[in-house]
């Protein structure tokens, strides 16, 4: 199960959008993936620590060093198809880099 | 028995000439608070939110002629309704791109999401972008430059697909 942490500033519109687009689309792809969405500013590194793959909106400084795989999956947001699509292989080729599929 | 709802009233559909956003927040906050439907540190949280984390979208990629939007929104703790709060500004003004957030967007139309239910309501968002794509482009641009509260409130009534209900 590969376990992926998204956010946003309220932990609650955008991050659950790109929290069920990613767990459907990915699921229609054979990966077994888990995605919580939360707020930005509660990551801290022992969270983060618990995840393979960030899902930024926009590049995000969280105030110390990111040492998961990041996707930008703001283009999520846009609810099309061809916009989603290049995150969703972005986010293909993170999970291909943990060799965890 | 679930009673579908609208997530919009025509009591909160405004029109603003402000030139600044904390102006244009002020405002409705202002109204808001008076018809009970935040709490009184919404105004506070929805200025620093907006600052660290902007909520402008460019819709310049569905289609350059349509204006750039914004949906400011806040923790649950701060409101006390779930509804969306559509403001027509009548003049654009800049807001930071939520995807990229160096840049900055003339915004000229908010859809300021109120979500009292936390991740009962997560949907909000995505109804918005689904009323955009959705909706045929010369409506939308007409929409976009209505100057009339009810023409709004009507218009999204009828292309708006999303609703909220309650059991």
């Amino acid at each position: 199960m590969i376990k992926i942490l998204a956010a946003c500033g309220a932990g609650v519109n955008s991050s659950h959008q790109i929290k069920a687009a990613l767990e459907t689309e990915l699921a229609k792809r054979g990966y077994q993936v888990s995605c919580d969405a939360v707020m930005i500013k509660d990551i801290n590194q022992e969270m983060l620590a618990k995840y393979d793959i960030f899902a930024q909106i926009a590049n995000t400084d969280l105030g110390f060093p990111i040492e998961i795989p990041v996707v930008d999956a703001g283009a999520i947001l846009y609810r099309i198809p061809a916009m989603a699509e290049p995150v969703y292989q972005q986010m293909e080729a993170a999970i291909h880099s943990l060799q965890k599929k | 028995m679930t009673v579908r709802t609208s997530i919009f009233s025509p009591e909160t559909i405004y029109f603003s000439n402000k030139n600044t956003q904390q102006q244009v927040f002020e405002d409705v906050y202002l109204d808001l608070l008076k018809k009970d439907l935040v709490t009184p540190d919404f105004l506070n949280n929805l200025l620093a939110r907006e600052k660290k984390y902007p909520t402008g979208l460019s819709l310049a990629p569905i289609d350059a002629s349509l204006p750039n939007i914004a949906i400011p929104h806040t923790e649950s703790e701060f409101v006390k309704a779930t509804r969306i709060v559509p403001i027509k500004l009548q003049a654009p003004l800049l807001f930071h791109n939520m995807i990229n957030l160096d840049e900055e967007l003339p915004v000229s139309f908010l859809f300021l999401i109120l979500n009292q239910n936390g991740f009962e309501q997560t949907g909000l968002l995505a109804e918005i972008m689904d009323f955009i794509n959705g909706t045929d482009r010369a409506s939308l641009l007409e929409f976009f430059q209505y100057e009339n509260t009810q023409e709004i409130y009507y218009f999204l009534e009828k292309n708006f697909k999303g609703e909220m209900s309650h059991d």
